[in-house]
């Protein structure tokens, strides 16, 4: 982008903003009512000259039958244009505009393109006003002079001689009304103009294969005088009148139909339509109620989605007026058909529906959207096509290794383009608007407001600080814009696509341009919480929660750590149905679960950092907004809320809980009535996010809610034989599919309430979390007695930290009946977080209720592994088992089928999967599931062992066996997955140097093959074991491995391409 | 498709227990007390009465919750013992709590108080409820109605509450208030465990970790080895490690390591510095739960080990201050010949099994009892501020634990020498002793 297109594109701004201001005034001066067309003529011509180019110099006039109005010093000069006024195919009048003195050549002499435009509207809006002068003039006349003369006729001879298209309309709705009324002479007259579809003997309408005959409008012009003639017959003189005057004022909305109705016409032309229908209200224009109707919808499909789904609710909501507020902040290519894209169409019905609440709703009219523009989805071909880079539309169909390797050299590409005109000036207005507040550069793609379509983290957010002069922020944004529409072409999305089967579909990226909601803290941006809302809960961590007592994750800063599972820090979990059951209740729970690290913009460096909570707090204490409501006082083992002399900054150990906001505002309130009423108006479950700043609260998205593809709701089975069921469930059930189980451990509730002595209870956990460490990661799930991690007593839980847990798929707490009482679960309180945080399933089981189902001959009588595993705890084996499904029941797997919808749950033993699985989702559409194409990892990775096995000489590197074990062997490899070798080695100090060394370079390659593969870098992807024959013996070390009883290492033959 | 297990699969050891009774706290302490009653040759009618708590309360609570339907729980105190002055005990809110648990709990608070030689006795009360179904306003309801409950058989002459499991110095403020209301007046003497601000002791943060030192400044002097001539390693940095490294570092010694626990990665990890570990400078880069920040620690010159090395360091004094069953029959072996002297900060760090490897071994032993006893001592002198409303100043709090303390443990001495038996065992020895003792005072056995 070099300066000289910015300059001149303010000057061209500038100017449009003058004509636009002209137009504006032009239409008030018309909607005056009772000027006098002398006096509307003058203030128009002394309007004229500010929409030009250069006012100080042009003059204007207006000629109209016999009177001629015009500004001081207008004179025929050689610079000067024209407009005609046409009424009824007549020149009634002239608009002239001329520069009294020499200016540059421009389009037109020395006007300006757009100044012929302006001058044609002027002229077309002052014909529809003299038109509408002459009609009232009619009507006028018929109300002076009584009911004694047939009025109506006279504005039929009117219409016929002006606009006999306007008469045939006004004819056919008068007939059709009259043969409603059940008028034969009016059914006569219809038969006569459209005759009625063949009947047969038996009076039956017959459908005909031939189309029926159309009548042509000119029959129905020459019927006319005859339909009115019967109207004059069976209807009052003044509702006649009445309703000719009805019609003529809806036909004057014909205008915005023919746009809409046309396919064709571009969103400028729709604008433009919506611009001048808008102007015409005030003068009065009458809409029917399916006429508006058909504007909303045909609007909405236009703008925002065509899905019939989307449109349904939509159209509730959305009136015409609320399109020409949201016009004004798209910016388009020119002749664009393009959308908003899911995020700003999902937004912008949101925010309608909201409004519309708000009456009902006292709480909802304090929350309010965020300045937002919008690029419509077609802004990101005509980027493409403006700096010829079509090309880059073929890049999807590569290789995804070629896609991922390019994909560094498209962004610099894209950045380095420069954006067509008119988006330039679209996006100068844009920050004008905007002003100085950092921005959040979001793409809004068509294929992910299909609903049920989530592209969640595929595309690119961008934060921009936006601060400087105005062109270092238009700049700025355009290298945002340009980096969020390389991200189509980025390796994940493509992936994700050609997984889903979307590749062949064209992506079409809409983006979105929203203020980011906050205040600024010293050189710190952000708002004061933010988070995420999810009308149903799907983690209820007590049985008081219910389901649609909703979820929210909130984070102080910046949302983006509340969207995310974090690894290192935790967000607020809140029910807003039920606020004061929380998560985290004792103080040490509050403390370690509290979020420590907030994400903010750095406006003097302009990025985006993650800062400490304290430091921050210690740094700017109450010059953050609204502190008090969202920390507490770590005092003496007690939080304490800070209120009166408040916080001590420096001193007070202040910890985020967000206690005072949840117990002493009305955001909870706010937000669950959010919740509630766009559930109830989308029809479905939704989520949100959200962001406060410290006095409203701000919705800055929202959409049907989406499930990871394992929490959605699993289709329950009803046809599966009971042996092939472990277990069934059906309280307290959340929504999810666990999949690929190869162990049970099942720690058997009868016989630990048996155990006699408290170390042997201690042992159990001890035995678990070794179990955690030696089972296949995520691959296990944990099934056992009560309270699980409890401290204290622990007869009744089995006494577990989390790091012994925490390799597991699933805990399942079982509420064993004991001694008249069952126990009550913990919902996992005791690491609850982490669970949620490691995406660890949680579900409670009791047995003694109906419908819950324990397979007590595969869990009491399957072979029992521990012994084996682990020697040491043999003693447990009556209580704690581990089951070896796939040793126990060859080529089977568990599967555990969630749905809350339904509080059911099932787990079933399943064939070990060869190929994806499919499944139907909301919407009907049937896609692959992405995180179930495990296989491929495997598989190449197999592959690749058995290619280096192929080609190691055994006598070379002294090797007398290779094994291959862990998740490639068991077909599990994720994208990060290491491939666990295990090499017999028998030979010398050199050998095994040679042969570390030619390992390490397989490991290289392989670890860049998988770079280009899924993105993972990792420094080498062979993980080698070598064991010695003594290790062998001893079985030491991961000889263990080989020969084992349950996972045991698998043999990969050596050397078969080595030429002897 | 279940196949039937084989014999060969499983080695199954059956106890002849197992299917007779399940594991039983008050069995266990009953057990207990029966063996040290046996080598203090108490008689039948005063084992009777100690074997069993003296007085017990069972009652409902009810409570309107807070979407206005009603909620009865089951409360229950337990006085074990009110022979040597007004019990003292705990009130845990805890969902699996069963009544065994209790009667153990408040026997064990008998001893403890009498091993310090405080003028109290023991009991322990609680609620059945999971605080994680509650809200903060029906918690207050619990905690109130608790005490409407029992509030004519407890009181700052009879039986003082404190916090335990689940209740916190909040909790305690509540039932201070219900408990006033009742019997119309300011009792602050009545429950302890209150903030410092509103009725609590100074120095209670530091008692536990400073007594452990205490303990192990005075088992020094028997062992004839001086302070400043030690080292230690310390087994979790919470606050009672904290502070014991703080007091440990003032009278000279030298604490080469510590552990800590890490959330990030669910493990337990080491910092060892040869050249002694700083308190200040430790202290300044761990977050208020006991987590040393490790890499920070690395660039102070920290090693950082392997969570289990705390305790196979070349040290003169191991201190176990995190959770229980950390020396066991597995890890004593790893434990450095050196060592000499184990003080045991947590409870219950050591199992039976290995009490007996280190006896074998001559490693001194501080038991829990009296090593941890420090807060029960601190919560003893704010009853006694509360009951004349005047409040000490730190420093007096400190001197007086100190001569509690050395007190203390001198008599477990005396008696782990005079009777041969470990320090342990003294020390259970000793606090039965004075209770029984007491009771025949009294005339009740």
């Amino acid at each position: 982008m070099n300066e000289k297109p910015v300059d001149k594109l303010l000057i061209d701004l500038k100017e449009r903003a003058k004509e636009l201001n002209c137009l504006y005034q032009v239409e008030g001066i018309m909607s005056e009512p009772g000027l006098s067309s002398t006096e509307l003529f003058t203030r128009i011509v002394n309007t004229i000259p500010s929409g030009w180019q250069y006012p100080d110099v042009c003059e204007a006039k207006i000629a109209y039958g016999k009177i001629e109005v015009q500004t001081e010093s207008y004179r025929s000069t050689a610079w000067e244009q024209h407009a005609d006024i046409v009424v009824q195919d007549q020149k009634v009048g002239r608009i002239s505009v001329c520069y009294t003195e020499e200016r540059p050549q421009s389009d037109e002499g020395p006007f300006l393109k757009e100044e012929r435009k302006l001058i044609d509207t002027i002229a077309d809006r002052l014909k529809h006003r003299i038109l509408h002068e002459n009609l009232k003039a009619v009507f006028d006349r018929e109300k002076r002079h009584g009911e004694s003369s047939e009025g109506w006729a006279i504005i039929l001879d009117l219409l016929k001689r002006t606009d006999p298209k306007l008469l045939t309309r006004i004819a056919r709705k008068m007939l059709n009304q009259l043969t409603w009324r059940g008028l034969e002479e009016a059914h006569r007259i219809l038969e006569r103009v459209s005759p009625p579809p063949a009947r047969n003997g038996a009076g039956e309408i017959q459908d005909e294969n031939r189309p029926s005959r159309v009548s042509a409008s000119q029959e129905l012009l020459s019927v006319a005088r005859e339909v009115f003639e019967i109207a004059g017959e069976h209807l009052p003189e003044a509702d006649i009148l009445n309703f000719i005057q009805k019609c003529i004022k809806e036909d004057r909305s014909g205008f915005l139909i023919k746009t809409l109705e046309n396919p064709n016409s571009s969103l400028a032309e729709i604008a433009a339509a919506i611009e001048r229908f808008r102007h015409l209200l005030p003068q009065g224009i009458e809409l029917s109620p399916t006429r508006e109707r058909t504007f909303q919808v045909s609007l909405i499909q236009r703008l925002l989605n065509d899905d019939p789904q989307f449109v349904q609710v939509a159209r509730q909501f959305i009136s015409l007026n609320d399109f020409s507020d949201l016009l004004i902040r798209i910016i388009y290519p020119a002749g664009s058909h393009g959308r908003l894209g899911g995020k700003g169409a999902g937004l912008f019905v949101a925010s309608q529906i909201l409004k519309k609440h708000s009456e009902g709703h006292e709480i909802l009219k304090d929350v309010r959207i965020p300045k937002t523009w919008h690029i419509t989805s077609d802004g990101l071909l005509s980027f493409i096509n403006y700096n010829d880079l079509e090309e880059i539309v073929e890049h999807k169909y590569k290789d995804i290794g070629q896609v991922r390797q390019e994909y560094p050299s498209i962004v610099q590409v894209f950045k380095n383009a420069s954006f067509p005109p008119e988006m330039v000036n679209g996006l100068s207005m844009a920050l004008d608007d905007f002003a100085e507040v950092p921005l959040i550069v979001r793409s809004s793609s068509l294929l992910e407001d299909s609903w049920g379509t989530s592209f969640a983290g595929k595309y690119k957010s961008l934060f921009i600080a936006n601060q400087g002069t105005k062109h270092q922020r238009l700049l700025a944004l355009m290298d945002a814009i340009a980096e969020v529409y390389a991200s189509t072409f980025g390796p994940d999305p493509i992936g994700y696509r050609k997984e889903r089967g979307l590749i062949d579909l064209h992506e079409e990226m809409g983006i979105l341009i929203q203020e980011v909601v906050g205040t600024r803290i010293g050189r710190y941006y952000m708002p004061t919480f933010a988070g995420v809302g999810f009308s149903r809960n799907e983690f209820q961590w007590s049985r008081r929660i219910r389901r649609e007592d909703g979820l929210l994750r909130m984070v102080p800063g910046l949302g983006t750590r509340a969207v995310d599972r974090l690894l290192d820090d935790y967000p607020i979990l809140v029910s807003p149905g039920q606020p004061t059951l929380r998560t985290n209740v004792t103080v040490d729970e509050k403390v370690r679960y509290s979020p420590r690290q907030l994400d903010v913009i750095d406006l003097e460096t302009g990025s985006f950092e993650t800062v400490e909570v304290g430091k921050l707090m210690q740094e700017f204490g109450y010059e953050y907004p609204d502190v008090h409501q969202l920390v507490s006082i770590l005092q003496e083992e007690r939080l304490v809320q800070p209120w009166g002399i408040g916080i001590d900054q420096y001193r007070d150990h202040l910890v985020v809980t967000f206690d005072g906001l949840l117990s002493r505002t009305q955001f909870v309130e706010q937000v669950s009535t959010m919740l509630k009423v766009l559930e109830s108006e989308y029809g479905t479950p939704i989520d949100i996010e959200f962001a406060h700043d410290g006095k409203h609260l701000y919705l800055l998205q929202c959409r049907p809610q989406s499930y990871g593809a394992l929490s959605q709701p699993a289709i329950i089975p009803r046809d599966v034989p009971k042996d092939r069921i472990v277990f069934s469930a059906n309280r307290y059930v959340t929504n999810g599919t666990v999949q690929g189980i190869t162990h049970i451990v099942y720690v058997d509730p009868q016989e630990y309430s048996r155990l006699p002595e408290h170390s042997d209870l201690i042992s159990v956990g001890q035995a678990i979390g070794r179990l955690n460490q030696l089972l296949p990661k995520r691959q296990f799930i944990l099934m056992g007695p009560g309270r699980w991690g409890s401290r204290g007593d622990i007869r009744l839980g089995v006494s577990v930290s989390y790091s012994d847990i925490n390799n597991t798929a699933m805990l399942i707490e079982i509420a064993q009946k004991h001694k008249e009482y069952v126990p009550e679960l913990s919902f996992g309180t005791h690491f609850f977080q982490d669970l949620v945080e490691a995406s660890i399933r949680y579900l409670p089981l009791y047995p003694e209720s109906w419908g819950t189902f324990l397979n007590e001959s595969i869990l009491q009588e399957s072979p029992n592994w521990l012994p084996e595993l682990l020697p040491e705890f043999a003693h447990l084996a009556e209580t704690v088992r581990v089951i070896d499904l796939p040793g126990t029941a060859p080529g089977m797997m568990l599967k555990v089928l969630m749905n809350g919808e339904l509080d059911e749950a099932v787990a079933i033993l399943t064939p070990q999967q060869t190929e994806p699985e499919e499944r139907p989702v909301r919407g009907g559409r049937r896609m692959r599931d992405s995180e179930q194409t495990v296989d491929e990892h495997w598989r190449w990775r197999l592959h690749s062992v058995e290619e280096i096995a192929d080609h190691m000489d055994p006598a070379r590197f002294g090797v007398k066996a290779m094994y291959l074990f862990g998740s490639t062997k068991n077909a599990t490899a994720g994208p990060q997955s290491d491939v666990d070798l295990l090499i017999h080695f028998a030979g010398t100090k050199v050998q095994k140097h040679d042969l570390l060394t030619w390992l390490e370079g397989w490991s290289l390659c392989l670890s860049h093959m998988n770079y280009l593969r899924t993105g993972h870098k990792t420094e080498g992807l062979l993980n080698v074991h070598l064991v010695t024959d003594q290790d062998i013996r001893n079985r030491t070390s991961y000889a263990v491995k080989i020969g084992a009883i349950t996972d045991p290492a698998r043999p990969i033959p050596l050397g078969r391409k080595i030429k002897t | 498709m279940a196949l039937r297990k084989t014999t060969t699969t499983v080695a199954v050891k059956k106890t002849a227990a197992t299917a007779v009774a399940s594991y039983n706290p008050f069995d266990t302490a009953q057990k207990q007390f029966d063996r040290i009653a046996s080598l203090l040759g108490l008689d039948e009618p005063t084992r009777e009465l100690l074997r069993n708590p003296i007085r017990e309360y069972h009652f409902s609570i009810p409570v309107r919750m807070d979407n206005s339907g009603m909620q009865i729980f089951r409360g229950f105190r337990v006085q074990h013992n009110d022979a040597r002055g007004p019990c003292k005990g705990g009130v845990r809110f805890h969902p699996l709590e069963t009544i065994d648990t209790i009667r153990a709990l408040a026997m064990w608070m008998t001893w403890k108080c009498s091993v310090v030689d405080i003028p109290l006795g023991g009991a322990k009360g609680g609620i059945i409820c999971d605080p994680h179904n509650l809200s903060v306003h029906e918690i207050e309801q619990l905690c109130r109605g608790w005490v409407r409950q029992i509030a004519r058989d407890v009181g700052p002459f009879v039986d003082v509450p404190a916090p335990d499991v689940m209740t916190n110095p909040q909790d305690m403020l509540w039932m201070l208030d219900e408990f006033e209301k009742i019997h119309g007046g300011r009792y602050p003497g009545f429950i302890t465990g209150k903030p410092t601000t509103i009725g609590g002791s100074r120095g209670r943060k530091e008692a536990t970790g400073y007594m452990v030192i205490l303990t192990v400044r005075e088992a020094l002097k028997e062992l004839n080895i001086k302070p400043e001539n030690t080292t230690a390693s310390i087994q979790g940095f919470g606050n009672v490690a904290q502070h014991a490294l703080e007091l440990y570092h003032k009278i000279g010694g030298t604490v080469v390591c510590v552990s800590s626990w890490d959330p990030a990665d669910n493990k337990t990890f080491c910092c060892r510095k040869r050249s002694g570990i700083i308190f200040d400078e430790i202290f300044s880069i761990t977050d208020p739960w006991g987590t040393i920040d490790r890499k920070k620690a690395q660039e102070l010159g920290y090693e950082i080990l392997p969570g289990e090395a705390w305790l196979e360091q070349d040290v003169d004094i191991l201190i176990p201050a995190a959770v229980e069953n950390q020396i066991t029959v597995e890890t004593t072996p790893k434990i450095n010949r050196r060592v000499k002297l184990i003080a045991e900060g947590a409870n219950g760090p050591t199992t039976p099994e290995a009490d007996l490897l280190l006896e074998q071994r001559g490693i001194f032993l501080v038991p829990d009892i009296l090593c941890n006893a420090g807060g029960v001592t601190c919560s003893y002198f704010e009853q006694v501020q509360g009951n004349m409303n005047y409040y000490w100043e730190e420093k007096e709090v400190f001197d007086k634990l100190d001569s509690k303390m050395t007190a203390a443990f001198h008599a477990v001495r005396e008696v782990s020498v005079k009777r041969k038996v470990g320090m342990r065992d003294a020390a259970y020895l000793l606090a039965i002793d004075r209770v029984a003792r007491a009771c025949k005072d009294r005339g009740w056995c």
